[in-house]
């Protein structure tokens, strides 16, 4: 049996490997606190399972395998792509002369940076819609839950086939989980109490009847928005983060760059030139000294600015809302004591 | 949605409806009819129909997949897309990233194919993710199991979709039954089984999920490597591509020069200059006001041009001297009042001479004329004025004294004023500034049309200038991938080495060494000598290139010192640099026009000149590119001459000779000697630098020239010619004794000259001259084996004076023998050498993982599909 990370009715989050603890586990799809802890556990989660569990069962051909395992997997090909990139700049270049090994050691650590600064670029820079998205409309597009699938059995031996998968509410826009986002059936108050909520932030009026209806006009489209947003900015985030690792300056920590986190002083000393090539780079990124052509001298300006106007434009867009209802006023509503005359 | 309109319809429809068969829903379909159809509780019929497209559908496929792009996009910020629409923009994403990473390394990647390889890296790259599955997984399924595990369909809404893309909603119904049949046969399904259908679509989906799985966990190795290789593949084709738009546009810069001239424009430059000259109009031309002219004349000229320039607008806008007035001694004497720096201000007034007090101290004729308002000119010599001020300042001092002789200040000004008197400033007396503040020189109108006719012959100098430079680099300059630089690359490539008959093993063993690549290489010279068809073979091969390397660089063909000369290049730097020499002759611009093209030349070109060096960019670099590549040529005919024995004549004896040319004396060389000889040569001529050349050779010999103690074999054997066996030296002396007891004779001006003759002037091989002799390069050939006996043997090592070829000396410069010397063979071979593995390592490497990699994947298709035994035997039950 798959086991789950469990981060709901107001318990630590645990690997729930022990036997003791399986009665905790849910019965059905249940919300998850959207917070660093839990997207960090979710992420090993499906780092690992995509690596193990999921690879092993499409191999077989599993019953049980669907969508959600294939799109886990997508992460295999995105990490081997970007140790095998890295290798393929670097492992012949062992093989070569001192000269030809020294160029190609200079692109290729530029380019295993390159790909360490994409990932983080592209990871961190979601956020830059994600945060301004939920501050101004308290929607928050990357809510988690566990969702929890009873499978077939595949063979005689299968007796409890009870797999855990993490989805996002909202990460569909068709068949978004509203029923995950409803309070208790039994309290009217608690029922729509997300909805309330989000109605109030996007000015929607308060103590409504049927704020989830009025809501999920609002929610859907925050939800497209920010993700034309999120995807757009973040490949372009990525691509400066690239680019970025592309400078000359980080040739200097090249030389002095250390992995021995033991040897504390060379370890220090490499973390501080870090830091150094960071901001030079960043400097030369922006400003290159000497540039021969404008386009030279204009290209990393272009790149910030092209990803930094993507991501303002995405959220703007994001909270430039048009399916609110019009504002009426009480005095725009006809009051149907009153007489009046159509004429 | 549809789901809407069925619970519309069972919620609120309730009269009474009539019986509606529908035939044919899917094309006819309509909504009122299918609603008031009593038999429509069940699913609509489906619009979704498998896509299957021929390689004649691909281009409307592009198109409607860019078409939909734009609609998703469209729907996103409207916030009206689907869930597939948007993940189709994570595609657009990732592209648009790619295409922002490509343009950005564009930017700064100055050699053309690194430049176009950015782009061609990031299509490579998307390339590659879309034909690996289809490569390694589509293809060998689709034969092997004999249905596209990539099958796309239609959904009722136009969406294309794959079918197995979620294992557990596969539209199934799309398939019919002769489909599904068909496949099952190529499946060997029983034909006869029960429930045929859903075991084969059971197997279908395995495989395909087997597929999937396969794809996710080899598309991360396999993409980068696939990329890589793809652009490996494409770099010599856009090579070859960018070679040629490189050519065409070098040759177009000369076929459109006017053109090309009219492309640069001074305008900027010009209204500097027009401004400055309009707002001193009229003014002295002081020496800030000539700088800031000369500047803005001279923009963007060379420093040492611009010092002529500057040089020769002096003389032609410049009077020399100043003009004295009275205001001259008003400044002055208004000026000396900062001089008497801590003196009281009352006091000042008593002690600094008026105007009229100093003009008072002039002799009579100058008094006299500047009193009445007269402005003397061009004055250059100052001592009468100073002697005047110095009077008027005593006389001051004098008369303060005496009316306040307890003052201490008198001796302090008194001071003060002696040091005015006698300090400088940059060689100069600070004097300078009072009397020269006023130059006889003006800005008139004439001076200002002077400076801007030459302005104007200068602009269209520095434009034609900057066209011939663009076309020179282009063509020949020591960068990556210029014409020259593409020409040595197709020269020394795959081929050279297998006509040399190097392999690759020989390569990896040797590529870290020059000594390595030149013991290498004298093995393989000596093997290709001693068999004539081989020899004979390498010979196409070389003049081949080489006869590629002559047409290559016709554009330096010229003789710089021919006016009639008709190459295009040397005719437009003859035009450009004669007419701005003339032009600039004409309007004074002596100094300039001598700069340009030298001074009343009767050849039309001046050593140490711009036109000189325009023309001897192109052909030095040139040069240096032919030698190298004539000394291989020559090294292989020495060594075709070593192993036949021929043509060896400066080895067998010397002969010295009056300065007439009469012989004075002859002497036979002894084996020891000739080998000797032979053994340097090689060595030189495949591994000798520069710095060897200029040393006159060193070389460690057995310093007993005529040993004692011979028996009369050994004697025998001393006199006896060279002896050769598979074209290496058989020795009988060279190399018997220690190396301690070998030494360098620096005395031995014979055996120098013998062996620059022996190398580069005795005749070529019979062999070799018949194959070269109607080449395009012969001429070429034979004039650089004669430059380099006479310019290098000639040239002059100050510790061994007499080192001259047949005594004669031959003046050069250091670059001139460096680039007629070219690179040496081992050191050239080198680097290819160490090309050529670095990139076989890498091919090897990733191509054979990639190989290997595709292999595993094709034969993963073997172990797909397989069903257990009992689900065979359930779905007959």
């Amino acid at each position: 049996m798959i086991l789950p990370v469990s981060n709901f009715d107001k318990q630590n989050m645990n690997f729930m490997g022990n036997d003791s603890k399986e009665n905790n586990l849910p019965k059905s799809d249940t919300l998850l606190k959207n917070n660093f802890s839990t997207r960090t556990r979710i992420a090993m989660d499906k780092f690992t399972k995509a690596f193990t569990v999921y690879p092993a069962r499409g191999l077989k051909g599993s019953i049980n395998s669907d969508f959600y395992e294939f799109l886990t997997m997508g992460t295999v090909p995105y990490v081997v792509g970007s140790l095998t990139l890295m290798s393929v700049f670097n492992s012949a270049a062992k093989h070569f002369e001192s000269f030809g090994q020294s160029a190609a050691y200079k692109l290729g650590n530029k380019m295993a940076l390159g790909v360490v600064f994409y990932a983080l670029a592209k990871t961190l820079s979601k956020s830059l819609v994600n945060l301004p998205v939920k501050w101004a409309t308290g929607i928050d597009t990357q809510l988690p839950y566990l969702k929890v699938n009873h499978q077939l059995p595949e063979s005689k031996d299968d007796f409890d086939l009870t797999s855990y998968e993490y989805h996002k509410v909202g990460e569909s826009v068709e068949f978004t989980r509203w029923d995950l986002l409803y309070g208790d059936p039994n309290d009217k108050r608690e029922l729509n109490k997300r909805f309330d909520k989000i109605a109030r932030r996007n000015g929607l009026g308060t103590n409504l009847n049927d704020s989830d209806q009025a809501v999920k006009p609002v929610y859907k489209e925050v939800l497209v928005k920010s993700s034309l947003a999120r995807t757009m900015s973040s490949y372009l985030w990525a691509a400066a983060g690239v680019c970025l690792a592309f400078q000359k300056p980080w040739e200097t920590y090249f030389n002095v760059a250390t992995g021995k986190i033991w040897n504390t002083k060379d370890f220090a000393h490499s973390l501080k030139v870090f830091g150094e090539s960071f901001i030079e780079s960043a400097k030369e990124f922006y400003n290159p000294k000497n540039p021969k052509t404008l386009l030279e001298k204009y290209s990393g300006k272009g790149v910030i600015a092209l990803a930094a106007l993507a991501t303002v434009a995405g959220v703007m867009n994001t909270l430039n809302i048009n399916k609110k209802p019009s504002k009426v006023t009480e005095k725009d509503v006809m009051d149907k004591n009153k007489e009046s005359v159509v004429g | 949605m549809r789901t809407n309109l069925i619970q519309s319809y069972l919620q609120n429809n309730t009269q009474a409806i009539q019986q509606y068969h529908s035939d044919n829903a899917r094309r006819n379909f309509d909504v009122k009819k299918e609603l008031t159809n009593r038999t429509f509780i069940k699913p609509l019929p489906s619009n979704g129909h498998l896509v299957r497209n021929s390689l004649f559908d691909i281009p409307s496929e592009i198109f409607k997949d860019i078409k939909y792009s734009a609609k998703a996009l469209h729907h996103s910020i409207k916030g009206k897309a689907n869930d597939n629409e948007l993940g189709h923009l994570n595609d657009l994403g990732m592209k648009l990233g790619g295409l922002t990473i490509a343009t950005y390394l564009f930017s700064r990647k100055f050699a053309p194919l690194a430049k176009s390889m950015e782009f061609v890296g990031l299509v490579s790259f998307f390339a590659a993710m879309d034909i690996w599955p289809k490569l390694a997984l589509q293809l060998p399924a689709y034969l092997i199991h004999g249905f596209d595990i990539r099958q796309q369909y239609r959904d009722n809404y136009g969406t294309k979709k794959p079918v197995f893309q979620d294992h557990q909603f596969i539209p199934w119904d799309l398939y019919s039954d002769e489909e599904i049949n068909k496949i099952g046969d190529r499946l060997r399904v029983p034909k006869d089984m029960k429930n045929r259908r859903d075991f084969i679509q059971e197997k279908m989906r395995k495989i395909a999920l087997q597929n999937n799985t396969m794809w996710m966990l080899t598309a991360g190795f396999a993409t980068p490597i696939m990329s890589a290789l793809i652009c490996e593949g494409l770099k010599d084709p856009i090579h070859n591509y960018q070679d040629r738009k490189l050519n065409k546009k070098a040759n177009a810069l000369l076929s459109n020069f006017n053109n090309e001239i009219a492309k640069y424009d001074f305008s900027q430059k010009n209204e500097a200059l027009n401004e400055l000259l309009e707002n001193h109009k009229g003014q002295p031309i002081t020496s800030e006001l000539f700088d800031e002219i000369s500047k803005a004349v001279s923009k963007g000229m060379d420093s040492i041009t611009a010092g002529e320039i500057s040089k020769d607008l002096k003389d032609v806008i410049m009077q020399k001297g100043v003009n004295i007035s009275k205001s001259t001694f008003e400044n002055i004497s208004e000026s000396l009042k900062d001089v008497l720096q801590g003196i009281p201000e009352n006091e000042k007034k008593e002690f600094i001479p008026s105007a009229d007090e100093i003009i008072a101290k002039l002799d009579d004729g100058k008094r006299s004329a500047i009193a009445s308002g007269e402005v003397i000119s061009n004055q250059t010599e100052f001592s009468s004025y100073v002697k005047a001020l110095e009077d008027a300042f005593d006389a001051k001092i004098n008369a303060f004294e005496q009316a306040n002789p307890q003052n201490l200040n008198t001796e302090r000004v008194r001071f003060m004023v002696d040091s005015m008197f006698e300090s400088t400033n940059g060689g100069k007396s600070v004097l300078d500034k009072f009397f020269k503040s006023t130059p006889s020189s003006v800005l008139t109108d004439s001076s200002i049309q002077n400076i801007k006719e030459v302005n104007k012959t200068l602009n269209t100098f520095h434009a034609r200038q900057r066209v011939l430079n663009k076309y020179a680099y282009l063509k020949s300059a020591q960068a990556q991938e210029t014409y020259l630089a593409n020409t040595w690359n197709s020269i020394l490539d795959s081929d050279m080495l297998k006509t040399l008959g190097i392999t690759d093993k020989d390569i990896s063993k040797t590529r870290m060494d020059s000594n390595l690549v030149n013991n290498l290489l004298r093995e393989k010279f000596e093997a290709i000598v001693c068999d004539d068809a081989k020899y004979n073979e390498v010979m196409d091969k070389i003049i081949e290139k080489l006869n590629f390397l002559e047409d290559r660089t016709k554009f330096a063909q010229f003789d710089k010192y021919n006016p009639d000369e008709k190459n295009p290049y040397k005719t437009y730097v003859d035009t450009t640099f004669d007419e701005a020499a003339d032009n600039l002759k004409q309007k004074g611009m002596k100094n300039t026009a001598r700069r340009l093209k030298g001074y009343d030349v009767p050849n039309g070109v001046d050593t140490h000149t711009l036109k000189d060096l325009q023309l001897s960019f192109v052909q030095d670099r040139v040069r240096g590119v032919k030698s190298s590549f004539y000394r291989l040529l020559n090294t292989l005919d020495f060594f075709k001459r070593v192993s036949d024995k021929e043509h060896l004549d400066s080895l067998k004896e010397y002969n010295y000779t009056d300065a007439s040319g009469n012989l004075l004396k002859h002497v036979d060389f002894t084996r020891q000697i000739k080998e000797e000889m032979v053994e340097m040569s090689k060595q030189l001529l495949l591994g000798g630098r520069s710095s060897d050349y200029a040393v006159k050779f060193f070389f460690l010999r057995n310093p007993e020239l005529n040993p004692d103690n011979l028996t009369d074999e050994q004697r025998r054997l001393l006199f006896s010619d060279i002896q050769t066996n598979m074209g290496k030296m058989v020795n009988e002396f060279y190399g018997k004794q220690a190396l301690n007891q070998l030494a360098d004779n620096p005395h031995d001006r014979i055996f120098y000259d013998s062996a620059m003759r022996l190398m580069y002037s005795d005749r070529l091989s019979d062999k070799t001259k018949n194959k070269i002799e109607n080449s395009m390069f012969f001429k070429n050939f034979e004039q650089y084996r004669k430059e380099l006996f006479s310019y290098l043997g000639g040239d002059e090592y100050f510790t061994k004076k007499s080192h001259k070829v047949a005594g004669g000396s031959a003046d050069s410069t250091t670059e001139f023998r460096f680039q007629l010397l070219g690179s040496a063979v081992d050191d050239m071979f080198t680097k290819l050498f160490n090309q050529k593995f670095n990139s076989k390592t890498w091919l090897k490497m990733f191509g054979g993982f990639g190989a290997g990699l595709l292999g595993l994947t094709v034969l993963s298709q073997f172990f797909m599909g397989k069903m257990p035994k009992d689900k065979i035997v359930k779905e007959n039950e």
